[in-house]
């Protein structure tokens, strides 16, 4: 089988694609592929929702509109209300800019040629820093510093149990940091590995079955070809998914460190 | 060569030992899920953030190896 040695030399090219690479100013001052998207991707977020909150009506008739103010509304109620309860409202915008940020990240990665800003450890990181930090300072704002880290333990513990619970808990708490950024790269990452290797393995096969008239090739083309479909819409699910992840995390972190035990 | 070959196809399989655990306890918890949510059906909402929280939580084991798959 000439396709698949083909598609084994082709990977490693496929993994190189996913490295930073500058492609604007110099190594000094210059940006790479991921912080480009990442600024292309802020630009479309703040003109989707200033475009929309500017033409706000009463009665809904723009089906754009519309679909916005839904995805606001499904922030507001399903992890906004319905986790954090009372007191939910100031924490709202937080977690729409969140979301909606996360999401326009993870669908621009899905058009062909563009990258994914969260495809990279990177941006993820300072996401997940954003979120640590407005946690911790909530909590800290709820509790006082000394009181948000007695309050790690759940009150109602055998004396002798505290410290170890405690620790516990605080190891917990920091490598939340870790978590919410790994999870949204290596699901992105991966999906996106996935994509490419289906891509090239429709390609390479292709090109091999037209060249050397090789039959079995060219009819192996097609199932890999339904593969990368439904992987396709297997990544639209994703995409979905784990911004709505990444935010009902951080608003059940944001529960857990305001809510008095 | 034989030797870095060797050990970068022991991080992949130290990874995939890792995952066994998070991966039984997400199905656990997804099965909770589901039969909660089918018997009442009301609580859909909460029952799917506690799922959520819970799965998270399991995962971080997986997400663990697989930086250390990375860095070490």
């Amino acid at each position: 089988m000439g396709a698949l040695e083909w598609l084994s030399e082709e990977v490693p090219h496929l993994k190189a694609s996913f490295d930073s690479a500058i492609v604007i100013g110099n190594a000094e001052f210059g940006m790479t592929q991921y912080i480009l998207w990442m600024i292309i991707c802020w630009i479309i977020t703040c003109a989707v929702i200033l475009i929309v909150s500017k033409k706000l009506t009463l009665i809904p008739k723009n089906k754009f509109i519309n679909t916005v103010e839904y995805g606001y509304q499904f922030v507001r109620n399903d992890m906004g209300e319905s986790v954090i309860g009372h007191g939910y409202k100031k924490h709202v915008p937080f977690l729409a800019t969140l979301f909606f940020f996360i999401l326009i990240s993870n669908f621009v990665g899905l058009i062909p040629g563009c990258k994914t800003p969260t495809g990279t450890i990177s941006v993820t990181w300072a996401l997940s820093l954003i979120s640590f930090v407005y946690f911790v300072f909530w909590g800290i704002k709820t509790h006082g510093g000394l009181g948000y880290l007695k309050s790690l333990a759940p009150s109602g513990l055998p004396i002798v149990m505290v410290p170890i619970i405690w620790f516990l808990e605080l190891l917990s708490t920091v490598i939340r940091l870790l978590t919410l950024a790994v999870r949204l790269y290596g699901n992105m990452f991966a999906g996106h590995m996935v994509l490419g290797i289906f891509a090239l393995a429709t390609s390479t096969f292709l090109i091999t079955g037209i060249q050397s008239i090789d039959v079995v090739s060219g009819v192996l083309t097609l199932p890999w070809f339904l593969l990368l479909v439904v992987m396709y819409a297997l990544e639209t699910l994703v995409a979905f998914l784990q911004a709505y992840v990444f935010t009902v995390l951080s608003s059940v972190y944001i529960q857990l460190a305001t809510s008095a035990h | 060569m034989e030797i870095t070959l060797v050990l970068s196809a022991l991080k992949v399989v130290g990874y995939g030992l890792g995952a066994i655990g998070p991966g039984i306890g997400i199905g656990i918890a997804c099965y909770g899920c589901c039969v909660g949510t089918a018997r009442q059906p009301e609580l859909q909402g909460r029952l799917f953030t506690n799922f959520i929280l819970g799965a998270a939580l399991a995962e971080a084991l997986a997400l663990i190896g697989f930086v250390l798959a990375f860095i070490m």
